[in-house]
């Protein structure tokens, strides 16, 4: 059974968790640019963690499936219908064969997903389903969807009625914190710099990507130069070139670079910082590395209290 | 300068760590941070999720719910003690045919104007070295490597170009590298190979290892498109030889 692709809007990849193992030869991981939204759509629908969805970028596609479905969307506030009726986001429904569900233009927030019981089926490409563009791997033919396209789709289950409790549904129309660990680089700047990034936020522009974030604010300061011997990028690594702005790197990120990263944001809070609009802005927090840890704990605890249940799944 | 005496672990965020090992690029830091890997890997090092290796620092991945970093730092520390250039296994040595001519290698004469060299010599020089792959990446596929003779050590272009085809074997600074995608660049384009670097339709997408060696074997350019067709049609493949293997076909002989 398979999905059809009525209207893909601009940008719709399927993604899972990701790929890993192949950063060391320059192959990102990619993968859901919000994994929180991404997970929570999964669960919502019974799937699990790694099963592929679809990531939808500020307009949603048309889609119409071959038959019965349980769906969920979570992320970016794309208003949901079904032949026109609306639908609820953040909560599993079924879905008739024949029948076309469409996501609209997004009132906040950027990414929106598209979570399918079974899963998106494409195939394995080293080891993961992920769309990664810009090296034409996996996904769909290692493209965006377009018009016309048919993805199959996993067996399902069933599914049953549930929601995620409103208040684990995020509001994307303010300026969120991202906590930061300093690092590896962190040397490289002077006090002034490294206050710069924690005084007063920064905003998204418009260079902003899969690949990275270019933000705008205070010029952050180096010492001895912006030039390291290249080094791994990490997952939220933020780099600071010559032009002393930000640019927080993300899921289809170059695997190493020469330039001085001044710290690297949680994990816990890219998923966030990946709603944020252009025009809008994002502040920083710094914290060590054993707040931070303690930090992902609490926050997939709370992860795994998000969704009701109107029945046992 | 070199290998530092105790490596240093610098935070990159709540899941990833660097563990550098020295302050320049050579090849002695370069084969400590390859054997770290190394052992990571043939130990199964608990809550490493993956590893990236650079110049002279290895980027590790971690589960910190698994593995804390007090922890997982004494277990890096007492493998880095171990992980000494002679435990890898034996190095591959790629061939890789580059043609020099014409529109593939359309800043060799510049180049060697730069360098005061005639482009043939140029051609001699760089093909006649042979080259160690530090690590693979920025784009998938790309390799960092050195090897080439002081004579051909140049500065990088002052103005990089914004697209560089797939293929190119360029130098700049006292490396050489292969763009793996078209991608902007800074070195100068000495010619192309017709081997594919990246090839996302391949079982296996990458060609060139950290750690191997590189050798380019000048090609003209009937022979060039002769495999380019080859390796377009996948009937090509690639000249990789590993001091093992050759023994072994010795020994079966």
């Amino acid at each position: 059974m398979n999905l059809l692709i009525h209207d893909p809007g601009p940008q719709t990849t399927v993604q899972d968790l990701g790929r890993r193992g192949s950063l060391r030869v320059g192959i990102p991981p990619s993968g859901p640019m919000d994994r929180e939204a991404f997970l929570l759509a999964n669960r919502l629908v019974g799937n699990a963690d790694d099963a592929a969805a679809l990531e939808c970028t500020l307009i949603g596609p048309r889609i119409e499936f071959a038959d019965t479905r349980w769906v969920a969307v979570t992320g970016a506030a794309m208003p949901v219908t079904l032949d026109g009726a609306t639908m609820p986001r953040w909560a599993a429904f079924e879905v008739e064969p024949g029948k076309v569900l469409r996501l609209g233009p997004a009132a906040s927030g950027v990414r929106a997903y598209l979570a399918v019981a079974g899963g998106v089926d494409t195939p394995l490409v080293l080891g993961s389903r992920s769309t990664y563009l810009r090296g034409q791997l996996g996904g769909h033919l290692g493209r965006a969807l377009r018009k016309g396209d048919v993805l199959p789709l996993g067996a399902a289950s069933g599914g049953a009625p549930a929601q995620v409790l409103g208040q684990f549904i995020p509001d994307y129309t303010g300026a969120p914190i991202a906590r930061v660990v300093p690092g590896p680089q962190d040397d490289r700047f002077t006090a002034g710099g490294l206050g710069a990034l924690f005084d007063a936020p920064y905003e998204m522009t418009t260079q902003t990507d899969r690949m990275g974030a270019r933000l705008r604010g205070a010029r952050i300061e180096h010492v001895r130069g912006h030039d390291i011997i290249s080094d791994g990028v990490a997952w939220g690594g933020i780099q600071v070139v010559g032009d002393g702005q930000p640019i927080v790197l993300l899921a289809d990120r170059q695997s190493t670079g020469g330039y001085t990263k001044i710290g690297t944001v949680c994990s816990f809070d890219i998923g966030r910082l990946c709603q944020v609009k252009p025009g809008q802005r994002v502040s920083f927090k710094q914290v060590t590395v054993a707040e931070a840890h303690d930090l992902l704990r609490a926050h997939r605890g709370l992860l795994d209290q998000a969704i009701h249940w109107e029945e046992a799944p | 300068m070199g290998i530092y005496a105790e490596p240093r672990f610098l935070p990159c965020g709540d899941q990833a760590l660097s563990v550098e090992l020295g302050d320049d690029i050579n090849r002695e830091v370069n084969a400590r941070v390859l054997a770290l890997e190394y052992l990571i890997q043939q130990r199964r090092l608990g809550g490493v999720t993956e590893t990236v290796p650079s110049y002279r620092s290895l980027l590790v991945y971690y589960d910190p719910l698994t593995v804390g970093w007090d922890q997982l730092t004494r277990s890096l520390h007492a493998l880095w003690r171990d992980a000494q250039p002679e435990i890898l296994p034996p190095a591959r040595t790629v061939e890789m045919p580059c043609c020099y001519e014409g529109e593939l290698g359309f800043e060799l004469e510049a180049a060697a104007a730069k360098l005061g060299l005639a482009p043939d010599e140029v051609v001699q020089l760089h093909s006649g070295a042979d080259y160690y792959v530090y690590f693979v990446g920025f784009t998938p596929g790309l390799p960092y490597m050195t090897g080439m003779p002081e004579r051909i050590f140049i500065p990088r272009l002052e103005q990089p170009r914004l697209k560089t085809p797939p293929g190119s074997v360029s130098i700049g600074g006292i490396q050489c590298c292969i763009y793996s995608v078209e991608s902007p660049g800074g070195f100068w384009v000495l010619g192309r190979t017709p081997l594919r670097l990246y090839d996302p339709t391949a079982a296996d997408p990458i060609l060139l290892r950290a750690g191997d060696h590189v050798r380019f074997t000048a090609v003209g350019r009937h022979e060039y498109d002769a495999i380019a067709a080859a390796v377009a049609d996948g009937t090509y493949t690639p000249r990789i030889e590993t001091p093992r293997a050759s023994s072994a076909r010795r020994g079966g002989a």
